[in-house]
């Protein structure tokens, strides 16, 4: 018998899972892409945060012990595209380390400084130096959408021209610097004919864990959800036969997925983790931030001067799966593993609510299902198949 | 099901729960229109619907008695205007207290007390005059979003002192009632405000809302003009069923305000810290005095104990009650 599962297919999870407190800081609205999925739909180059106001922010957040109880922190730094700003971020990260030391507080001895980067500035010496600073204590994530074909269609620069080869060029030392990096990929409509090359070239350049996810928004076609299908019962072929499940992980496939609800939690994790912008303003996740929303008006909790407005965190902290949800989704015998973001929700209800959850993903989450469904039936009549070969 | 329907005839009616009226400009043009009127009586007639209609503290012209003659209703008016109106229920502001003499001639009212923060202190005083004369007192306190730690403090005081009072009083044929100390003692679910399911309000400019606070307050849209099919966006969340917090806890008295929710939490199912905690000083109030009772052995022997509890705000103990989605759906 073996002695460990041979399938890594399903990922790691990440550090301090669920016992980290998650902080954003916006250091920038400016990107150098114009990515056609992103949602954040209001970029700028006015909107950078000052240091002054980072160190602000900071120090409401130390000082808060009572308030904000976990014992780790991951400060997470986006944009727009972070790495713009990574002389501020540098000296941002020095002020968190002397004031957690100086206040004795255990985030000094539990912190990570994450990053999502579009991997252009990747070989910048200012960031490179700031990688060789604080190496131990970070998490980077290029994102790289896959073939060049699938990445040149969603990120470009404002000139429409592909990103792809700006990118790429910067993944070896990437991988060289942080081996076991996860990559982080968006499916909107018109990009899943290259979801099963895109998954497999992404292995292929050596990241061997991909996640990836559809976007939130309304922009499903008719149709979308069995191209979808075909696209990954394909690739599902493609990892069973190659035995690739052995070494890659992909987030689409996971045996938790496409069960009937079995707790009532919410899904997203907005308002248990906080969001800076460059005003100091605070939000329940960069989702809510007004650069991120297409039709509502930004949903503050509070801010560095005056705090956070607990009475704003309450429905954010009490928000259930079932509260939020139309009786189709309760009652739906593959729910489990169907994703929504809240600000999406928000963005997109009726009323001013987090209480109303959308479901333009149905149709993309059952077809997701039907092939995880046919990947992991099938890899499990294959691995008992190879195990009564080999006994 | 819609109950019934509140009428406010005028920008300058007495505003009977947490939201602030407009200042009075032209009394004749600050008025529900008389074709709005009509339109209000007409549906309550076609629904069956009681009326509460919201008074000014000026006298209305013939054509507005007439119309309001025509329907079931109870008239809610300003301390001043309780000669007009008598057998009304009668608006008292605490920052404009009746003297003395004002409250003589007052006997067997129902009074609905507005008690700005600033006057918390003189809250037992000022009840315990009303309680002479009332056979129901509604208190609404303003200012909760203001409320600290001691104005809590202090309310819990205050309301012990007045349930003193009451204790003394309950001796009576017909004791007074107390909304806040003497509504939970007989309730074993939640009855709530039920804005938006009970009850809409045709505001002064002819237009349905939730209530009147989502008119002067301006916290949400209007649900438009009157109509038999009213569109109310997301109406499930103002249900209990949909409120986290709310659902799992026992304050049944509390008024679940969704107006004071949206203003304070932003969601109109969410309740903010200090309506909780207001709620459950009252709740304790409540059992306390209840337990007084019976130890006195008048009626109230009947009334089911309410239970101690270890928490002032339903909020602690949510995710210890999270419903399942199976017990969810029961609902």
């Amino acid at each position: 018998m073996p002695t460990k599962d041979p399938v890594k297919i399903e990922g790691k999870n990440t550090w301090e899972e669920g016992r980290s407190k998650s902080v954003t800081f916006i250091v920038t609205e400016d990107c150098q892409l114009r990515c056609k999925y992103c949602y954040l739909v209001g970029k700028n180059k006015s909107g950078r945060l000052e240091f002054d106001i980072a160190k602000r922010a900071i120090d409401y957040l130390l000082r808060e012990r009572e308030f904000i109880t976990e014992n780790s922190v991951v400060l997470d730094f986006i944009g727009g595209e972070p790495f713009i700003e990574v002389d501020l971020i540098d000296r941002v990260c020095d002020y968190f380390k002397a004031r957690a030391f100086e206040e004795n507080h255990p985030w000094f001895n539990s912190y990570r400084f994450s990053f999502s980067t579009n991997g252009l500035l990747y070989h910048d010496d200012g960031v490179q130096r700031y990688i060789s600073k604080n190496k131990s204590h970070l998490s980077i994530q290029i994102t790289i959408d896959g073939t060049r074909a699938k990445h040149d269609l969603q990120r470009v620069y404002p000139n429409g021209q592909g990103s792809y080869d700006d990118v790429v060029r910067n993944i070896p030392r990437w991988l060289e610097q942080f081996p076991d990096s996860s990559t982080k990929v968006t499916v909107s409509s018109g990009d899943i004919p290259f979801i099963r090359e895109s998954v497999l070239h992404l292995w292929k350049l050596g990241i061997k864990e991909v996640n990836i996810n559809v976007v939130f928004e309304d922009v499903w076609k008719p149709g979308d959800d069995e191209r979808f299908e075909e696209q990954l019962v394909s690739l599902a072929d493609e990892i069973i036969n190659k035995k690739l499940y052995e070494s890659y992980s992909c987030s689409f496939f996971s045996k938790s997925l496409g069960q009937p609800y079995r707790d009532n939690m919410n899904w997203c994790g907005a308002g248990k983790m906080l969001a800076v912008d460059h005003l100091g303003n605070f939000y329940p996740c960069i989702r809510f931030v007004g650069f991120s929303l297409q039709k509502r008006a930004a949903l503050m909790l509070g801010n560095c001067f005056d705090g956070i407005d607990r009475n704003r965190l309450r429905s954010f902290l009490t928000l259930d799966m079932a509260s939020q949800s139309p009786a189709e989704c309760l009652d739906c015998d593959v729910a489990s593993g169907c994703a929504w973001c809240q600000g999406a929700n928000y963005d997109s209800a009726d009323t001013e609510t987090i209480f109303q959850r959308a479901t333009y993903l149905c149709k993309m989450h059952k077809a997701r299902v039907r092939a995880n469904n046919y990947f992991w039936n099938k890899l499990s009549r294959k691995l008992h198949q190879d195990l009564r070969a080999q006994s | 099901m819609l109950k019934y329907l509140l009428v406010v005839l005028s920008e300058s009616s007495a505003p009977f729960c947490y939201y602030e009226k407009k200042p009075r400009k032209n009394p004749k043009r600050d008025l529900l229109p008389l074709k709005s009127l009509e339109e209000a009586v007409i549906f309550a007639l076609k629904n069956n619907l009681k009326v509460n209609f919201l008074y000014p503290d000026h006298k209305l012209d013939k054509a507005y008695n007439a119309l309001i003659d025509e329907v079931d209703h109870v008239k809610i008016v300003p301390f001043g205007s309780r000669e007009t109106y008598p057998d009304s229920i009668l608006v008292i502001e605490s920052d404009g207290f009746p003297a003395a003499g004002e409250l003589k001639g007052l006997r067997d009212e129902n009074i609905i007390f507005r008690l700005r923060k600033n006057d918390l202190g003189k809250l037992s005083s000022r009840l315990n005059l009303l309680l002479m004369k009332c056979k129901r007192i509604n208190l609404v306190l303003m200012d909760i979003e203001a409320y600290g730690a001691e104005d809590f403090e202090q309310y819990r005081r205050q309301l012990e002192t007045v349930s003193d009072k009451m204790l003394k009083l309950s001796a009576k044929k017909d004791p007074p009632e107390l909304s806040v100390l003497t509504d939970r003692l007989a309730l074993d679910r939640m009855n709530n405000c039920s804005a938006g399911l009970k009850h809409l309000t045709v505001a002064p400019d002819g237009k349905l809302y939730l209530c009147p606070a989502f008119y002067y307050g301006r916290a949400g849209d209007t649900l438009g003009g009157i109509r038999n099919d009213i569109p109310i966006k997301n109406r499930h969340l103002l249900e209990l069923k949909y409120s986290p917090i709310c659902r799992i806890c026992d304050a049944y008295h509390c008024r679940r305000c969704v107006f004071l929710n949206k203003k304070l939490t932003l969601e109109v199912n969410t309740p903010s810290s200090q309506q909780c905690r207001i709620s459950h000083i009252e709740r304790e109030a409540s059992r306390l005095y209840l337990q007084k009772l019976k130890e006195a052995g008048g009626n109230p022997v009947a009334l089911a104990d309410i239970p101690e509890i270890a928490y002032g705000d339903p909020f602690e103990i949510v995710e210890t009650k999270k419903l399942s989605i199976a017990d969810f759906k029961k609902l």
